[in-house]
């Protein structure tokens, strides 16, 4: 029966941290001992196994998630500061150490880049099913609604903020650029709208009520969000009294449990959509990032009026409806004549 | 070829001190530098790749956070391994008990398994996951960074002999387990 210091000899020279000494007393021992061959030999076996895995590629995306993330010198593009809000949440609460963190993490980060896609979303007021050229997005109704069937005639934008909205130098130029187009017509972005997870998610009772919920929106509405270039926001975020709010909201618990969510967030296609190069251009875009600083449009996403709206039937049957595709694009030639 | 660690330090240092002159470029280097060895080393103490992930980009935000307060008497690389091994040690905490997938666990290598035996990669896979998350740590240093045991003993803030306990245990089961794998 070997020694554990001769057990330590072998080892030891394994990892080449025997002294000469040691070496040679090893030697020694391996040529009068069988046990001791074996041993070794069976330990060598072992180190050489680790020698045979291959190291594994990192994730390609990794390094661009970690940049993305961190803070933004001044100047740095909107798009880039946006993405390192998104992340810097996750990080923030990831350093919160409860048990499901994790997965809270990826749910909070989702969501206020989800709150990003319906706000795009909800400028087109549609999800685009299918694709007609000339619009940018919209066509068949959703087989599960089976409200008023919308006509070109209906869509007549009556809501005084919506309409405010469309006639707004910034809407109008964003929606008329090449970034936000393509980014309609992206395939990943039509797939995501038009799931079915994402249809519930918008009809879920839950999600409404979160999006309605005076901390969720004192977050979002957080100075630092838009200060995030200050060298000390991280910090000042990590202790926003708005975030451990939130963390602690039943409903916002509620959200995370909802299996509907949980889908859109999972899914292949709002991965895709987060990591499309296309959705990143159009952060970037200054008219996007304009158009989020508006007053005017955050009026819009925080006001009862969208909210009712959103909860309508009537606006359901419209958001799936071309007409609207249509109407908007209209009025948005319209104004640029 | 594997740097010195004198040369790793050096070339750590100076990229720090241009990120905190806030050159961003500086940053993109280090991940350059890190995310590789980092996120392997999460990938053996976790068996997830998407936990590795996970924590790799966690390991490096908080770095860069936490850059201001780095003590620059302590080497980088040991800080920001050790931020990885804690971050995987933690994350190995909250979680429930998985069962890794196969493709989690290994990267198999070229030309092995082609007659459906199990590879190595599969195999130190396994055999490492039954490891005492302590005891993996110190063999998936050793092993997969090819770190001694004093440098070993710096990451984790050990004494050398207890890395050497570690690791010699460590094998001894891993000995035993592979022994059982190949019958």
């Amino acid at each position: 029966m070997l020694s554990r210091e001769q057990v330590e000899l072998i080892q030891q020279e394994i990892d080449s941290a025997n002294t000469p000494e040691q070496s040679a007393a090893l030697r020694s021992l391996l040529q009068q001992d069988p046990e001791a061959r074996a041993m070794a030999a069976e330990l060598r076996r072992v180190a050489a196994l680790f020698g045979q895995v291959a190291e594994r590629e990192a994730p390609a995306r990794l390094k661009r998630a970690i940049l993305d993330a961190l803070p933004q010198p001044a100047g740095a593009s909107p798009g880039a500061l946006l993405r390192w809000a998104v992340r810097g949440l996750r990080a923030v609460t990831k350093s919160m150490e409860e048990p499901i963190m994790t997965r809270k993490a990826m749910l909070i980060a989702s969501a206020a880049a989800a709150v990003v896609v319906v706000a795009v979303g909800l400028i087109t007021g549609f999800p685009p099913v299918g694709r007609i050229a000339g619009t940018i997005g919209g066509v068949q109704p959703a087989a599960r609604y089976h409200g008023k069937v919308m006509t070109e005639a209906d869509v007549s934008l009556k809501n005084p903020e919506i309409q405010a909205l469309l006639q707004n130098d910034q809407v109008l130029h964003l929606v008329q650029s090449d970034a936000f187009r393509q980014v309609m017509e992206n395939d990943a972005y039509r797939k995501l709208l038009a799931s079915e997870a994402f249809r519930q998610l918008q009809d879920n009772e839950m999600f409404r009520q979160l999006q309605d919920n005076e901390m969720f929106r004192q977050l979002q509405d957080n100075e630092m969000f838009r200060q995030l270039q200050a060298q000390g926001a991280f910090r000042q975020m990590q202790s926003s009294e708005a975030m451990r709010q939130l963390q602690d909201n039943e409903l916002f618990r509620q959200l995370q449990a909802n299996e509907a969510f949980r889908k859109v967030m999972e899914s292949d296609a709002f991965r895709q959509v987060m990591e499309n190069d296309l959705y990143r251009q159009l952060q970037d875009n200054e008219l996007f990032r304009q158009l989020q600083d508006n007053e005017l449009f955050r009026k819009v996403l925080a006001s009862d009026a969208l909210r009712q709206l959103q909860s309508a039937e009537v606006f359901r049957s419209l958001s799936q409806s071309e007409a609207l595709s249509h109407a908007f694009m209209r009025e948005a030639m319209r104004s640029q004549n | 070829m594997k740097e010195t660690p004198l040369a790793t330090d050096e070339q750590d240092r100076a990229l720090v001190a241009r990120y905190l002159d806030n050159h961003q470029d500086a940053a993109g280097a280090l991940v350059d530098r890190y995310q590789q060895r980092l996120f392997n080393v999460a990938l053996r103490m976790l068996g997830n790749v998407h936990d590795a992930e996970d924590v790799t980009q966690t390991v490096f935000l908080n770095a860069f956070h936490k850059l201001r307060t780095y003590d620059p008497r302590y080497k980088f690389f040991s800080w920001i391994y050790r931020m990885t091994v804690n971050e995987s040690l933690n994350m190995l905490k909250r979680r429930k008990p998985t069962i890794p997938l196969k493709d989690d666990l290994d990267t198999p290598v070229p030309g092995s398994g082609a007659d459906g035996a199990v590879d190595a990669g599969t195999q130190v896979g396994r055999a490492l996951m039954s490891l005492k998350p302590d005891d993996r740590a110190v063999v998936v240093l050793r092993h997969f960074v090819s770190f001694s045991y004093q440098e070993i003993a710096d990451v984790l803030e050990i004494p050398v002999q207890t890395v050497k306990s570690r690791l010699f245990t460590a094998r001894e089961r891993l000995r035993l387990s592979l022994n059982e794998g190949v019958r």
